[in-house]
């Protein structure tokens, strides 16, 4: 706050805020196309898998509206469940189950799911330890970032977890990750807004180049299409946590794959 | 002049960092053409049986001229998403080449200056590698402008009277190249190609998020936080997430493949 009585607008912060909310009507006129991509996708796997069309188009609506439920358990962070179907049970866990219930394309959209929960999970976290003073003083365009990233990451998961429950897979509702413990750890630790930025970038970084993974090993076109729609989205956040950590913001002419999380990292 | 208002420390960082960082995906990119050109060789010898075939005219000769036609139009395919995406870059590369020498700009703020130099070599290396991969395919590459667009940037310049506007132009030329890479993921038939487009995508948004951020300052009379670093305490809380307005990355506005083939 004090740093806005030193800088005064020359439009008012409502001005932003309205470019702003122009920009957001835009961003919600992409979902619906984007669940057209992603219910067509699970109509695809399901039919390799012997499923009827119409039967995983059904699914795919419901789930995307049970997906929503499944997000809200993902901002608990910790290990890694599924969801079968709709149900409220969870099974599996943060150990390795001795066969994954994710084959093929499946283990990939399981993979993304985890993901950007693992995402929203360290955002909520970061949100939460900002909120109880933790990190010191917060800028405000850091705090508006990470809400507004942490929604968007919470899009894509609802996407992924429609396309698996239209399939009769399990949703993923936590984090079934082998790497998230060290994620944890280092989230327990942060001290700074900027050590928060760092780790953030980490995922981010991680889940753009994991799409970009996906979009040359996934069979499916609508998974591809899919992929292909949100590494962008991803690698703008990067962009911005670049800046916020006073680093160059667009440091590679070509995104890379080096930092992309492998299926096996999956735990159920 | 410009030069010396030019940041070049920050410049001279920037390339260093990208020798390092972009290793690695100046090696992705080697290896996606690499196995593209593997893909059009294993094209290139299925239409080798195809006149034998027709001569022959045995059982089975339309079947294998039907299946070898849908091959050659997918690489036809192929080629021109290539050739519009070098298309769009050319024209990426001349509008920033142009901006680079206007005297707003090179005597105007010096991270902006900065942020075109390497915004220019990036796009420069993605026209190279769109032609690279042209070129292996067999096809003619492509060094000029995407004819839709350049249109509009002609009839843009003359209004061009400041940074902003020239932020404006860029954000409509860094979208509609992502939007288009973004759709040719999903449209090219080879997944080396779907490699190079889904590498080139993320880096166009990410130009496109900056640029956002940098149009929202510049309206705000924040320039002086259009600096790296920035003070991150100073910026307005809209800042934070001007720059990503879409959970999915809109196609919409994708060029169609033919959009920058060469006639």
């Amino acid at each position: 706050m004090n740093g806005r009585k030193q800088w005064e607008l020359q439009v008012s912060e409502a001005e932003l805020s309205s470019m702003t909310r122009d920009l957001d009507e835009a961003h919600r006129e992409t979902i619906p196309t984007m669940y057209a991509k992603a219910g067509e996708f699970a109509e695809q796997i399901a039919e390799q898998n012997g499923t009827p069309r119409s039967l995983a188009r059904r699914r795919f609506l419901l789930g995307a509206g049970a997906a929503g439920a499944a997000l809200a358990l993902a901002a608990c962070g910790s290990g890694g469940s599924t969801n079968t179907g709709s149900a409220p049970a969870s099974t599996g866990g943060s150990s390795a189950a001795p066969a994954s219930k994710y084959t093929g394309d499946f283990k990939v959209v399981a993979l993304a799911t985890a993901l950007e929960n693992q995402a929203i999970a360290a955002y909520t976290a970061a949100l939460s330890a900002a909120s109880a003073g933790k990190l010191g003083a917060v800028p405000p365009a850091v705090g508006t970032f990470a809400k507004t990233a942490m929604a968007q990451h919470a899009d894509h998961a609802k996407a992924w977890n429609a396309v698996l429950s239209s399939a009769g897979k399990p949703t993923i509702s936590g984090v079934p990750l082998s790497g998230q413990p060290a994620v944890q750890q280092a989230l327990g630790s942060v001290k700074t807004v900027g050590d928060v930025a760092k780790l953030a970038l980490q995922l981010e970084n991680q889940a753009a180049q994991t799409y970009l993974f996906a979009e040359f090993n996934v069979a499916s076109p609508g998974g591809i299409s899919t992929a292909a729609s949100i590494a962008p989205v991803e690698a703008m956040h990067a962009a911005v946590l670049q800046f916020v950590l006073g680093q160059y913001p667009v440091p590679d002419n070509f995104l890379a794959t080096d930092m992309a999380a492998n299926p096996s990292q999956l735990t159920v | 002049m410009g030069d010396e208002h030019l940041d070049t420390r920050l410049l001279n960082e920037l390339t260093v960092q990208s020798q390092d960082l972009n290793s690695d995906a100046v090696r992705i990119t080697h290896d996606a053409l690499g196995e593209f050109a593997e893909q059009q060789e294993e094209r290139t010898a299925k239409r080798g049986w195809s006149p034998l075939a027709m001569i022959a005219g045995l059982v089975g000769a339309g079947t294998v001229l039907g299946a070898t036609q849908a091959s050659a139009a997918t690489a036809s395919n192929d080629i021109m998403a290539l050739q519009t995406a070098a298309s769009i870059e050319n024209l990426a590369v001349s509008v920033y080449t142009t901006a680079a020498g206007l005297p707003f700009i090179k005597t105007g703020n010096k991270t902006v200056a900065a942020f075109i130099a390497k915004t220019t070599m990036q796009h420069t290396a993605h026209a190279q590698a769109f032609n690279a991969a042209i070129t292996k395919a067999g096809g003619k590459v492509q060094n000029a402008p995407d004819p839709k667009y350049a249109a509009v940037v002609k009839s843009a310049l003359p209004t061009i009277k400041g940074p902003a506007d020239v932020v404006k132009l860029a954000i409509t030329l860094e979208d509609v190249a992502a939007q288009t890479y973004t759709k040719n993921v999903s449209e090219v038939s080879d997944p080396a190609l779907r490699k190079l487009f889904g590498s080139v995508a993320p880096v166009e948004a990410q130009h496109r998020s900056v640029l956002l951020a940098v149009q929202a300052l510049l309206a705000g009379g924040g320039a002086s936080l259009i600096a790296i670093p920035t003070d991150a305490a100073k910026l307005p809380a809209a800042a934070g997430s001007v720059g990503f307005p879409a959970s999915f990355y809109p196609t919409s506005s994708a060029s169609p493949v033919s959009e920058g083939a060469v006639k």
